[in-house]
């Protein structure tokens, strides 16, 4: 029950990391209709941000000068590479946000090299919220979690409550009757990228001190928020937060459970055709945590194809 | 498209009188070379043809050779099909891959058909190490090639002769594709794909068939990486095989037919040439495949159209300056960027920060045969200068040629 119970928890906080990533993309790609390859690549410039500051200013200080940062390049992207090849449409923009994820990638192994830096917790943070059973709760998982949701309700409350989510909304709803009403829609479309950044580079430099931080992460992460944002729907917030949740629950779950389909089958009494067929039929349903995102994403395309939460079919 | 005859003929001979003259590490890098052209005609004809952008094809040319080395390993090592047949398994088992996955990806289009191919190229890359009896887990399996119509296969010669054959059948039959009536309606596809509902045809089967035909060419690329490497590995799925196609597609530029497979030709070749000379190669694909996307978007082969534009409209003389004029350019942004870059990595290896931690100093670098000092001025004069050289140069043709240039 307390292994159970940990890896809700676990899958929770893993989920709310999901949703800080994918956030940022899922607004971007309502807004601009630009996929950014490159969004999980601010995820890991923040924790390198934070990693590298972390000495001379202190973990919290260069946590938040990390989310300016991935911001700045964000607002960089947008403003002289993504803006120059507007014109030739969304595919050459994915193409393009593509390469610059590459390049961000290999950037990193060039001054960091290939493996894992030694990013850490600071030890005032490392200590346990609670304990349940024998077990301990590290309290920086909660700091993430309460990071998470203090980013979604600030991102509610902006874009519902305030004149800028007025105008932010407009510009994603139709964007030429924005302008044509005199807003800046090319400022709101760097500043809606700039912040979506941000949000990316913060789960980083928060994320990056708890799991690794190494030149893949971008990939990792970049790959299960895509389907994050599939599964949600492209462009909602909440299914973003909703698909999230769900996949790091199931991974979480997933891990723990020690049973394959062949033990599933005895139970119709087709165990021992099972274990002798092997293949899929013996793998632990542990071992195949991984891959139950994408068959998530697959079925979901089957039978939902705008996502759970998304209206554009 | 227009098809040169001659120009054609006198490729193939080139290609056909290789083994002649090169030696075999060199032949060894040709069938790379020829497996990455056709990888990426087969990328081309999906990507820019029918106009679908998959990030995941390393799914197909994975499954090819997989396909291909269990075939070869069928009946005690005996081979399923003699091996110069061998490919065509490859090109099986990626159509029927393709088949399925296509039939899921296709259900949407753009952004999301891309993010799906994503997602079943790295569905199938978690899955692979877990099922070792298919994939030989971690380690991979190898095999052997069997000697067949009197030929041994032995040799690196048979074997680049037997990869030529095939890769230049596929291109030539995917080049036929582009002239039936199914090629056709890819492009329609690509162009307007509601239109093409309005006009009755079954848009769904024909995105599927595009993707499957891609697929299936993929798969037979990997099925002559296979024969050639006599092994496969679970890394032949990994993301960077996938990206590998996509940036060296683009590079050459798949609004022409030739180009993905010149663009692959070449960057393998590169990649083969500089391996040893620098550890930052994936750093200047990257670098290269963005200012293509920028400033050329027709990629490199769509340069030499420019290129004949320019002679048309303004004549042999100015054409010929202006071309000497970027590429000055261009060869000194290049030295400068190269210089720069191998020089911060040279300093920011764990090497050298052992070396400078234990000399409790910055000693200098070894690069080009002479040590450049890290702390003194004109180390970075040189890469500064060269960097603003070519910026000046590239101000000049711009003012100069403007619109064609």
């Amino acid at each position: 029950m307390d292994t159970f119970v940990f890896s809700l928890l676990n899958g929770t906080v893993y989920g709310l990391l999901l949703f800080m990533v994918s956030a940022g993309l899922t607004l971007v790609f309502g807004m601009m209709g630009v996929l950014n390859f490159a969004h999980a690549s601010f995820y890991m410039l923040g924790a390198y941000f934070a990693y590298t500051l972390q000495g001379p200013i202190g973990f919290g200080p260069a946590v938040v000068a990390a989310t300016l940062l991935s911001g700045a390049v964000g607002v960089v992207v947008e403003r002289w590479f993504l803006r120059r090849v507007h014109h030739h449409g969304h595919a050459h923009e994915l193409l393009l946000t593509f390469g610059l994820s590459f390049i961000i990638a290999e950037t990193i192994k060039l001054f960091f090299g290939n493996y894992p830096v030694d990013y850490r917790i600071p030890p005032a943070l490392d200590f346990a919220a609670f304990t349940i059973g024998r077990q301990q709760y590290p309290a920086y998982r909660a700091l993430m979690a309460v990071v998470a949701l203090a980013m979604f309700g600030a991102l509610w409350l902006l874009l519902t409550r305030t004149r800028i989510g007025i105008v932010v909304r407009a510009a994603i709803y139709r964007p030429r009757m924005a302008q044509a009403l005199g807003h800046n829609v090319q400022l709101v479309f760097m500043g809606v990228f700039g912040v979506g950044a941000a949000l990316a580079g913060l789960a980083g430099a928060i994320a990056g001190a708890f799991y690794t931080t190494n030149p893949n992460m971008a990939l990792e992460v970049g790959v299960m928020v895509f389907v994050v944002v599939v599964v949600g729907g492209l462009g909602s917030l909440g299914g973003a937060m909703l698909a999230s949740l769900l996949i790091g629950v199931i991974t979480s779950l997933a891990v723990s459970v020690d049973r394959s389909l062949a033990d599933l089958l005895s139970v119709v009494g087709a165990g021992a055709w099972a274990e002798a067929v092997g293949g899929l039929l013996t793998l632990k349903l542990s071992s195949l945590a991984a891959t139950l995102p994408f068959a998530l994403m697959l079925l979901i395309l089957l039978v939902r194809p705008a996502g759970l939460m998304g209206e554009k079919a | 498209m227009r098809m040169n005859l001659p120009l054609l003929v006198a490729g193939v001979a080139l290609l056909a009188a290789l083994p002649a003259v090169l030696p075999g590490g060199l032949l060894i890098a040709s069938i790379q070379m020829l497996v990455a052209a056709l990888f990426a005609s087969a990328y081309g004809m999906l990507s820019g043809r029918a106009g679908m952008l998959s990030f995941g094809h390393a799914a197909y040319f994975g499954m090819g050779a997989f396909a291909t080395v269990h075939a070869m390993n069928a009946f005690g090592g005996s081979g399923l099909l003699p091996t110069p047949l061998m490919p065509l398994v490859g090109a099986a088992a990626g159509l029927a891959i393709g088949v399925v996955a296509g039939w899921f990806a296709t259900q949407r289009s753009g952004t999301t058909f891309a993010m799906i191919t994503l997602a079943i190229a790295e569905l199938l890359h978690a899955l692979a190490p877990q099922l070792k009896g298919l994939f030989g887990g971690e380690s991979g399996i190898s095999t052997m090639r069997a000697p067949s119509l009197g030929l041994s296969f032995g040799s690196t010669t048979q074997v680049y002769y037997l990869t030529l054959v095939w890769v230049l059948l596929s291109i030539a039959l995917l080049y036929f594709h582009t002239h039936t009536p199914a090629g056709r309606l890819t492009l329609a596809l690509r162009e307007n794909g509601h239109r093409l509902r309005f006009l009755g045809y079954n848009v769904h089967g024909l995105g599927v068939s595009a993707f499957a035909i891609s697929a299936m060419f993929s798969g037979l690329a990997g099925g002559l990486q296979a024969l050639s490497n006599e092994a496969a590995n679970y890394a032949v799925f990994d993301a960077g095989v996938s990206a590998t196609v996509v940036l060296n597609s683009y590079i050459g530029g798949v609004g022409s037919f030739l180009g993905p497979a010149l663009g692959a030709a070449l960057m393998t070749f590169f990649g083969y040439a500089v391996s040893d000379a620098t550890q930052s190669w994936l750093l200047y694909q990257g670098v290269l495949f963005v200012l293509v996307m920028m400033f050329a978007p027709t990629g490199l082969s769509g340069l030499f159209g420019t290129g004949v534009r320019l002679v048309e409209q303004r004549g042999w003389r100015p054409a010929v300056f202006s071309a000497l004029l970027v590429g000055g350019a261009a060869v000194l942004l290049t030295a400068g960027g190269v210089f720069a870059v191998e020089l911060l990595q040279r300093l920011c290896s764990q090497d050298y920060r052992a070396l400078a931690q234990a000399a409790a100093e910055l000693p200098a670098v070894t690069l080009l045969g002479r040590p450049w000092s890290p702390t003194s001025v004109s180390t970075w004069m040189l890469p500064a200068s060269l960097l603003a050289c070519g910026t000046v140069l590239v101000f000049v043709a711009r003012r100069r040629f403007g619109s064609a240039a």
